[in-house]
């Protein structure tokens, strides 16, 4: 990272933008991945937040959210996981109605994609999308993700629901984790 | 663990626990073939699967294949091979398997070869996105060879910052001959740039393979190294903003003057472009001489940019103006078109113009290379920030400024910038306190 230094903005506002416009102009699915997880990797470094903002790339990361391509899924959400972390980028996923489609990656079966998610879900939760980041649906999935063996789903969920959600969410979502594992278990399970 | 308890584990768990549990369980009942009907919520969706003691295997082979690397399950295979009920899963002593599960993102994936040469870098990388979850405090290296040299390799991982904690995890999965170690570094960046240097290089014969190893840290931990991250990227975000917004901005502002200024815009565009050549050949040190009428005019102008534009056109050896804008105190002789009379600068501000300006000149001119001189640049840049910040609200003509020198010297100009502050403060006192005058009365004497 030390060494990207010695480029002007300017040239690497222009790089970023080749590899965008590469992005949209090539039809090789490899092609796209790897210039997609070089952009997410890119968003890491703070100095090219603003570059990747004004060149649209938080819109391109979440277009590709919907994407059946598991890959594209993850390096999406990765990339916006390390963009959110920057206060404007955050308002620009917040402003283009990011928050439905990063839980939607939540019930995905790649352990990365889940975490990015987590990740960016607790970048995005300001004063006013709270209500919606800290769902009932998002913090029973929370609360599940804190009982897994898996340690990194375990302590990322125990952050969530300790620093984003109230007392009363959580044990309303425990509620109603309990009431449903009793109506859909078909095994009857002994009474003692 | 009763299959009642298992179902209720079921209910809770992530598929890996799922499965390893429908395994114990198809053992328990030791060889019958229950039918189990099982609810495992997944995430956010239900997922209702029906198995048989025989589809379990099935199961499991397309989980362990999905999540394993081939190299790994036939050792795994190997090592368990004692198990005859478990067709291909690697999940038979269930307590060493619990604690050492090698996770995907220990695995060393295979480098792209299709890379555009235009984006290719000096080393060929795998395709893999690093974000703050993955990255870690933790470091997980493999491939030490066995000969005893556990020393060696702390002091090669101290070298680049402080190690905290390290041991040999004996029962993670080599390759034969070779030893696995965990390093907990105090700080994250050391972290990074250790598994940087470190990763695919030899060592000892064997080549090493580093990667993080996030699941070792403890739920604080991980809390205290997003707030961190967050942090930090705000922090780095606003810098590089500032230094963005000036470059190529700073024609932009001179021409968003023309909104506030009541002079002829064309003035404003000539001082830009101006200020634009002249800031490009200013190193040479030689006085840019159509510029200073123009500056003339601007100067008087209310303008909470001007100290800017001030800094911008006045960078090495050019001959100063003062708050008037006229350089009738100059050497060069500079046609003075609409000079005006000088009346708020104090003779002392002159005097000191002329001593400066005959210092900048008589000054052998210094060549500085572009590099240093775009640093003084982005240096400066970032002082004036820090003024402008400060006088936003400011509506109004400003009072006369002392003139901004660049003493060409970082400490001088420290001092400089010092005496300046102290100046203001200063002259930022509201009321001018009545010079007491003493008083005497005569003191009693007495007459010898």
């Amino acid at each position: 990272m030390a060494r990207k230094n010695q480029f002007s903005v300017s040239d690497r506002f222009e790089f970023l933008q080749g590899l965008v416009t590469e992005f949209q102009d090539t039809d090789s699915d490899e092609s796209k991945e790897q210039v997609l997880a070089n952009l997410a990797n890119f968003a890491y470094d703070a100095s090219n937040v603003e570059s990747l903002r004004m060149l649209q790339v938080t819109d391109l990361f979440l277009d590709m959210l919907t994407e059946e391509n598991d890959n594209f899924v993850e390096f999406g959400i990765g990339g916006l996981c390390n963009l959110s972390m920057e206060r404007e980028s955050r308002d620009q996923i917040l402003q283009n109605g990011g928050v439905p489609l990063v839980i939607s990656c939540l019930s995905s079966n790649r352990d990365e994609t889940v975490l990015s998610a987590i990740t960016t879900l607790m970048n995005l939760t300001t004063a006013a999308s709270r209500a919606e980041t800290t769902d009932s649906a998002v913090v029973q999935c929370m609360l599940r993700f804190s009982l897994t063996q898996n340690p990194r789903l375990r302590n990322l969920a125990s952050v969530f629901l300790q620093d984003y959600c109230t007392r009363e969410q959580v044990d309303r979502a425990r509620e109603g984790i309990q009431g449903q594992s009793q109506s859909v278990v078909g095994i009857p399970l002994p009474k003692d | 663990m009763s299959p009642e308890c298992v179902c209720k584990v079921l209910a809770q768990n992530t598929p890996q626990i799922f499965l390893y549990s429908m395994l114990k369980l198809s053992l328990f009942e030791g060889g019958q073939k229950p039918t189990v009907f099982v609810s495992v919520p997944l995430n956010a969706n239900e997922l209702l699967l029906r198995t048989e003691g025989r589809k379990i295997s099935k199961l499991l082979d397309n989980y362990v294949h999905s999540n394993r690397s081939q190299t790994k399950m036939e050792r795994l295979k190997k090592k368990y091979q004692h198990v005859d009920n478990i067709s291909e899963c690697s999940v038979a002593n269930p307590s060493v398997w619990d604690t050492q599960k090698v996770y995907k993102h220990h695995e060393q994936q295979n480098v792209a070869q299709t890379r555009a040469k235009y984006r290719e870098g000096r080393r060929q990388r795998a395709v893999k996105v690093y974000t703050i979850n993955l990255e870690s405090r933790f470091l997980l290296v493999q491939g030490v060879p066995a000969i005893g040299v556990m020393a060696e390799l702390v002091q090669l991982f101290a070298l680049y910052g402080v190690v905290e904690e390290y041991r040999a995890l004996d029962e993670y999965p080599a390759e034969q001959f070779t030893e696995v170690y965990l390093f907990q570094f105090q700080k994250l960046t050391s972290a990074r740039i250790a598994k940087r240097r470190t990763d695919e290089k030899s060592f000892f014969g064997g080549q090493l393979h580093v990667c993080y190893a996030p699941e070792y840290e403890t739920v604080e931990e991980t809390r205290q190294k997003l707030q961190d991250r967050r942090r930090y990227v705000n922090r780095a975000s606003q810098n590089t903003a500032k230094q963005y917004y000036q470059q190529p901005e700073v024609s932009t502002e001179s021409s968003s003057t023309d909104t506030r200024a009541s002079a002829a815009p064309e003035i404003q565009k000539d001082f830009a472009s101006a200020r634009r050549e002249n800031v490009k050949s200013d190193y040479l040190g030689f006085p840019e001489q159509p510029l200073a009428p123009t500056e003339d005019v601007s100067y008087r102008l209310p303008n909470f940019t001007q100290p800017f534009q001030l800094q911008w056109s006045t960078k090495t050896t050019l001959p100063t103006e003062d708050k008037m804008g006229s350089l009738h105190n100059s050497i060069p002789p500079v046609p003075e078109t609409s000079k005006q009379s000088a009346s708020s600068s104090s003779s002392s501000v002159k005097e000191r113009d002329l001593s400066k300006r005959q210092e900048n000149l008589s000054r052998p001119v210094r060549f500085m290379p572009r590099i240093t001189h775009l640093e003084s640049r982005k240096r400066k840049l970032e002082e004036t920030v820090f003024f402008l910040n400060e006088t936003e609200t400011l509506i109004g003509p400003k009072l006369p400024e002392l003139p901004k020198v660049d003493m060409e010297d970082h400490s001088l100009n420290v001092t400089a910038n010092l005496i300046r502050q102290t100046m203001t403060k200063v002259t930022s006192v509201p009321e001018v306190k009545p010079v007491q005058v003493k008083t005497t009365t005569p003191k009693p004497r007495r007459r010898i």
